[in-house]
């Protein structure tokens, strides 16, 4: 029988007061792994909020919105000095247009319906040919942009494919254009084949499908061409500033405003997401807290335990010491015997982490978010944006990986060694000469 | 040899200071039972500590086979004890998880002698203090009074030391089986030559041993 053998043993002299500290002791390891669990669920919930947030801000001139609104263009010149700011590390700009007939010879792919015609009769569109009457056809959009593929994943919701010919160059100047798979097929045109706007011929460089009705019946073409065409030379309607990284959202979108100035409106989804994801942080101190303290009342459980025990085997340590052990070989055998304690323990707190965790993890982000979130000063599109993602936040699911299981034996080999310290300053301080005490 | 010179141990008792060991010295030769006698308090069980490097000295000195071991660090008084003295308590001491078997084997576990070795020897021994069969595998709790002395004798002797030190081995036994083990004892250092020496109250049992030490108030007052 060695050392390690003999503190295993010894962690079963007392069978009650075993059971006792280990079911305390497991409760403490349980309560850690569930924080350590939420703590992980709930950091994965906020990355995958950060995600779908994305790393992008919106500046359009100040009062404008797609055609609506009025103010002034803003200018390249104006938007050259954003690429400085610290955190951008693109700047596509755009260019919206609008084609009516008396600007081009193509037909747009979209029918009108009711909708249609009523916005045209709403807005007194008195170049829009034939507008009450059926054959009503609305003008085409056309967009002018340094970034082409980015431009039409934007408007159609991220599927972009080329159904042929190619993209033009970003920093193109040509006078050619992709054409919507719609618009191209309702006008029949194909790539290499041309059309006329403002007066020039436009050659089709490539057919895109971007998945929606809109987004296939736009023209899009480089930036200075349609500035040029169009006699808007400089002028940007639009533009998206991508950042390096969701977390420098905030403070770029505030360095883009206070750069450009009352000139634009400036916007990204951070400080609607921020409303969703303030509770999750919450909750992620909440289990750090937790987790500490639970490792820290685990430590001390174990402490109190050993020292105990050391006090009750005074004179067995100083036998030890008597016929031959170094403090060293007394107190590793201790320190088995509480490594015992907490592998048995850890072996049941990971188990209670397993089924606690999930249920302990929505707890806390449904009270959490409950109290912070749904507030009555939340702006409408907020809400609808926080409702939704609290409305996931309830179905958050806690799994537990290795890693898990290897902390929970990690920190149960800690605790016990941490449990272990004062109990060996106790073993230190006995004199062998304890054994010659009479009780 | 055992020579011890000087020796004392005081401790602070309040303001005054208690002498439990006063300027003792004497001479024990090798394969002698000596015995230490004396009333409680006269500082019996304080000499024994010191012999055995449990506990240091104020003053004066104890060479053990020619060796000063008063001047030893902790390191080297852990293996002194380990391989020069062996343990016999009043109450036996032994571990009360371990069987007798295991009792004795400590020892050589903490002198580093190979398990395999440890095992024949432990048998070996409590076979020698007449402790056989299933008996060597039975936890002291499952043992007499006499038969746990046994054991704690046999540990004892597990690193064969030069010196063993008994602390009233009799005291809690009956006298019948307290005269089985001190005639165990007094058999061992005629077989395993080693000088034994033993606390007791009992006159008649230090009357049987060569040499007897008599203490009072911390002082040897006699020699015989």
């Amino acid at each position: 029988m060695n050392v390690v053998s003999r503190g295993i043993r010894n962690a079963f002299r007392n069978p009650v007061r075993t059971v006792a500290i280990v079911l305390i002791l497991s409760l403490s390891i349980g309560l850690a792994l569930s924080m350590l669990l939420a703590r992980q669920t709930v950091d994965q919930k906020i990355q995958s909020v950060k995600n779908s947030i994305g790393n992008t801000i919106v500046i359009s001139p100040a009062g404008v919105r797609g055609f609506e609104g009025g103010g002034n263009p803003l200018t390249t010149s104006q938007l050259a000095k954003l690429t400085d700011l610290p955190h951008v590390t693109k700047l596509s700009e755009s260019l919206n247009d609008r084609l009516t007939s008396s600007d081009t010879n193509l037909t747009s792919s979209i029918n009108p319906g009711q909708l249609g015609r009523r916005f045209a009769q709403r807005f007194n569109a008195n170049n829009f040919s034939d507008s009450g009457s059926l054959n009503f056809s609305p003008p085409i959009t056309v967009l002018g942009t340094t970034d082409p593929i980015n431009l039409a994943n934007t408007q159609g919701g991220g599927s972009f494919s080329l159904k042929a010919g190619k993209v033009f160059s970003s920093n193109s100047s040509a006078d050619v254009a992709l054409v919507g798979l719609n618009l191209a097929t309702k006008n029949n045109l194909t790539a290499g084949s041309s059309f006329t706007a403002y007066g020039s011929t436009i050659t089709v460089v490539g057919i895109f499908d971007s998945g929606n009705q809109f987004s296939n019946s736009l023209l899009i073409m480089p930036l200075s061409s349609l500035q040029n065409l169009s006699g808007q030379s400089g002028d940007v309607t639009s533009a998206i500033a991508t950042v390096d990284s969701v977390d420098n959202l905030t403070s770029t979108t505030t360095a883009i405003q206070t750069a450009l100035g009352t000139a634009a409106d400036v916007t990204s989804s951070q400080t609607m997401a921020q409303n969703v994801i303030a509770p999750l942080e919450n909750v992620k101190s909440i289990a750090a807290y937790s987790l500490i303290g639970a490792v820290v009342a685990g430590s001390v459980i174990i402490l109190l335990t050993m020292v105990n025990i050391v006090r009750e085997r005074r004179r067995e340590i100083g036998v030890l010491k008597a016929i031959g052990a170094s403090n060293i070989r007394v107190v590793w055998q201790f320190i088995c015997e509480a490594v015992s304690f907490t592998i048995m323990a850890a072996v049941i707190g990971i188990v209670l982490g397993i089924f606690a965790g999930t249920p302990i993890t929505n707890t806390l982000v449904n009270n959490s978010s409950t109290s912070s979130v749904s507030g009555p000063g939340t702006p409408r599109f907020g809400f609808r944006l926080g409702g939704g993602f609290r409305q996931s936040l309830n179905n958050l699911h806690a799994s537990i990986g290795w890693n898990i299981i290897v902390f929970g034996l990690l920190a149960a080999l800690i605790i016990a060694i941490v449990g272990s310290t004062v109990a060996a300053w106790f073993i230190a301080k006995i004199r062998p000469a304890e054994v010659m005490r009479t009780e | 040899m055992l020579r011890v010179k000087e020796l004392s141990k005081s401790f602070k008792s309040g303001e005054t200071t208690v002498w439990a060991v006063n300027k003792v010295s004497f001479q024990v030769d090798d394969a002698v039972f000596a015995s230490i006698v004396g009333p409680s308090g006269s500082g019996k069980s304080t000499l024994l500590s010191l012999l055995g490097a449990l506990d240091k000295p104020s003053s004066g000195s104890i060479e053990v086979g020619g060796q000063d071991i008063t001047g030893l660090g902790d390191h080297r008084l852990i293996k002194y004890r380990s391989n020069n003295v062996g343990f016999v308590f009043q109450n036996y001491n032994l571990v009360p998880n371990l069987t007798a078997i295991e009792n004795v084997m400590l020892p050589m576990e903490f002198s580093g002698l190979p398990k395999s070795e440890r095992h024949q020897r432990a048998q070996e021994l409590l076979n020698q203090v007449e402790l056989r069969d299933d008996k060597q595998l039975r936890k002291p709790g499952k043992l007499s009074g006499g038969e746990q002395q046994r054991v704690a004798i046999a540990r004892a002797l597990a690193n064969r030391p030069k010196l063993v030190l008994a602390d009233e081995p009799t005291g809690n036994l009956d006298s019948k089986t307290g005269k089985l083990i001190f005639d165990l004892l007094h058999n061992l250092v005629k077989s395993q030559k080693t000088t034994i020496i033993v606390v007791t109250h009992d006159l008649k049992i230090a009357g049987k041993t060569d040499v007897k030490l008599q203490l009072a108030d911390g002082k040897l007052v006699q020699r015989a």
